[in-house]
């Protein structure tokens, strides 16, 4: 078999920063991610070294390839919907070797642990990983396209600080610092 | 008294996928339920929609499976706007299809399936994962890796995005292919075919004679199955005509557009989802002793029902599945077989296209005009036939839509082969992580389409196995 020509790897693979917008816009909140990342496409303009991506629904495709390619990103950041239980709209990191190994119902693609896969990603692959969560306002329980007023103003908030950090200063970031100050 | 089972991972959403197994009062297996959740509230959000949007919306609906939804919606609107893609169109759409089928066939085996023959059934859930395989597996693992690229890359090249697609719209195909494209993606599909093969190989001498007990064994019911084939009898998982077969193996052909005429739903109280059943085989039943109604869709099914497979390659493969086997095969496991015999056919199939003068026609789509009329689409999806069904008015806007999904086709015999497994597995009240992941084996057999809907990153998901007695009161959890 023909060794790999690291040019014939994805974008997501070869950028040193890799920026992840995950959810589905179909189900209100949940789509924070992706709104996010178009708020940043259509707001800034995204430095060379950056892959911006709407992973959608599809993300744990992404990560199981980052899991096997010869070639990763540095620092990947996953912008996320989440109900923790904490204020509509807020804005927290998490940090995947806080969360807990679980097993998850491996039944099919569609129920892979992607909160293992970020871990793997980030203990055994060398990449910093990193969570932007916002919480949601109660999600629907069918389909409505639309942000609750909260996640909205989140979705801006969350694109600037992005911007600064990733975007326009990426020198004057601390290494490993933190987006803000709440944690889980 | 009796004990309940349940795997139930936590989500936000309430009834994502359990199962329970109930226990009678000696510790055996008395039934076992499989929950899955159904998308809802899709008919209401597109009411009055442009019909010429759902294929744009419909690949947001699964992360796993968009290009089977985007292409069936696809279909959809060419009949409701009563027009046929040009070949080129057609074809591209087909191309489209395949190599996102070999894309998620090879992850689906050596990934899914892959940690429970390469790893063992009986390997802790914590080595069960993408790394796990890496190490036990390293050069396998390296060439899937590449292929998968390769597959992406296709889609990409093919169709302009490889998330979420959206080149497949109302009377064709949007992108024409460029001769310097299909120069490289025919390279590419030759690579695709290599590792099919080596798949393939690998596995008849190193996976399944291995668990050739297991796959005898766990899960086995029968069934009738559903599947679609050409007017010369054929598999093809992009167009043709249904074929229903029987668990005798006779079988019935329809157009798709008819399937409710051949096709009914049956509710269960305790369920999420509807079961849908053969009308015309009789009353519904899960007994597994006297099946009533039940089919099964997916690779296996596709396998079954065609006559042949017109690739070469994949036609040896299924003739040599068939002199094992039989036909119509029915043991559940071989569901993994026949998905390698499908990554087979569907790399020749996508070299096939792209040797196809026709593929590289500037002509890829025809105008569309408005009407009131109803329109099916119908594709096979990895995990079954999926079906779109739209009706629009005069001015194009949708005023009906119904989908089926692959899974639903499996949803009753997932329920049977669960059953199946566990009472065949658990006694006496004894179980472990062992016995219950192999339960589970049953159930990726069929790798079902539980709706991304939404998904969860925060890791409070987790498998919680709580026993419950037959009142409800939690006697026992275990906990990951």
């Amino acid at each position: 078999m023909a060794e790999m020509d690291l040019q014939e790897l994805p974008e997501f693979c070869l950028k040193p920063t890799l920026i992840l917008g995950c959810g589905n816009i179909l189900f209100g909140d949940d789509g924070f991610g992706c709104a996010v990342v178009e708020y940043l496409q259509s707001h800034y303009p995204v430095p060379a070294d950056v892959c911006l991506a709407d992973a959608g629904t599809g993300v744990r495709k992404l990560l199981f390839t980052l899991c096997l390619s010869p070639a990763r990103p540095r620092r990947m950041l996953i912008l996320d919907a989440f109900d923790v239980g904490r204020a509509p709209g807020q804005l927290f990191e998490l940090d995947p070797a806080e969360i807990p190994a679980v097993k998850m119902d491996d039944f099919s693609l569609h129920q892979l642990p992607t909160s293992n896969l970020l871990r793997e990603l980030q203990q055994h692959c060398g990449i910093e990983v990193r969570v932007l969560a916002c919480q949601t306002a109660p999600l629907p329980g069918h389909i409505s396209v639309g942000f609750s007023e909260e996640v909205q103003q989140a979705v801006r908030k969350a694109a600037e600080r992005i911007a600064t950090e990733y975007f326009i200063a990426p020198a004057a970031a601390e290494p490993g610092g933190v987006l803000w100050n709440t944690r889980v | 008294m009796g004990k309940k089972l349940v795997i139930q991972p936590v989500t936000r959403i309430e009834g994502h996928a359990k199962v329970t197994i109930q226990l009678d009062d000696a510790g055996n297996v008395d039934t076992a339920r499989v929950n899955v959740i159904e998308l809802r509230g899709f008919e209401k959000f597109c009411l009055g929609r442009p019909v010429e949007d759902l294929p744009r919306i419909t690949p947001r609906i699964c992360g796993v499976c968009p290009w089977s939804h985007h292409l069936a919606s696809a279909k959809a609107t060419d009949a409701v706007f009563g027009v046929k893609p040009p070949p080129a169109g057609k074809k591209l759409r087909e191309l489209c299809n395949s190599v996102a089928y070999m894309e998620e066939h090879i992850l689906h085996f050596y990934f899914l399936a892959g940690a429970d023959f390469l790893l063992g059934p009986e390997a802790d859930y914590s080595v069960r994962n993408v790394l796990g395989i890496l190490k036990a597996a390293p050069e396998v693992a390296k060439r899937v890796v590449r292929v998968r690229h390769m597959c992406a890359k296709m889609l990409e090249m093919l169709a302009g995005k490889p998330i979420h697609p959206q080149a497949a719209v109302p009377g064709g195909f949007s992108k024409p292919l460029r001769l310097e494209e299909r120069d490289q993606l025919r390279k590419m599909a030759d690579e695709a075919l290599e590792l099919a093969k080596f798949s393939i190989t690998f596995a008849k001498e190193n996976i399944f004679p291995k668990y050739l007990d297991v796959v005898k064994s766990l899960g086995v019911i029968t069934t009738g199955f559903l599947g679609t084939v050409t007017d010369q009898g054929a598999l093809n998982l992009y167009h043709g005509k249904l074929r229903l077969m029987a668990p005798n193996g006779s079988f019935s052909d329809f157009p798709y557009d008819q399937y409710t005429e051949h096709i009914s739903e049956h509710i269960e109280p305790w369920s999420y989802l509807k079961f849908q059943y053969a009308k015309n085989w009789g009353c519904f039943s899960m007994d597994l002793e006297k099946p009533g109604g039940i089919y099964r869709a997916n690779t296996l099914a596709r396998i079954n029902v065609c006559d042949h497979i017109d690739t070469p390659l994949a036609q040896k493969e299924l003739e040599e599945f068939r002199a094992k086997f039989g036909r119509p095969a029915q043991l559940t496991l071989l569901y993994h077989w026949a998905r390698l015999i499908e990554l087979l056919y569907n790399a020749e199939n996508a070299i096939r296209l792209l040797d196809d003068p026709e593929i590289t026609s500037t002509e890829t789509r025809v105008q569309v005009t408005p009407r009131a009329a109803r329109g099916v689409g119908c594709v096979e999806a990895p995990r079954g036939t999926l079906i779109h069904d739209y009706t629009t008015d005069a001015d194009g806007m949708i005023t009906n839509v119904n989908l089926i999904v692959g899974t639903t086709h499996n949803n009753a015999p997932i329920n049977m082969s669960v059953t199946q497994a566990a009472k065949n597995l658990i006694h006496d009240g004894k179980y472990d992580q062992g016995i219950l992941n192999t339960v589970e084996m049953s159930i990726r057999a069929y790798d079902p389409c539980l709706s991304c809907a939404t998904h969860r990153l925060d890791g409070k998901l987790g498998v919680r196995l709580d026993i419950l007695d037959s009142n409800g009161r939690l006697l026992e959890s275990l906990a990951n």
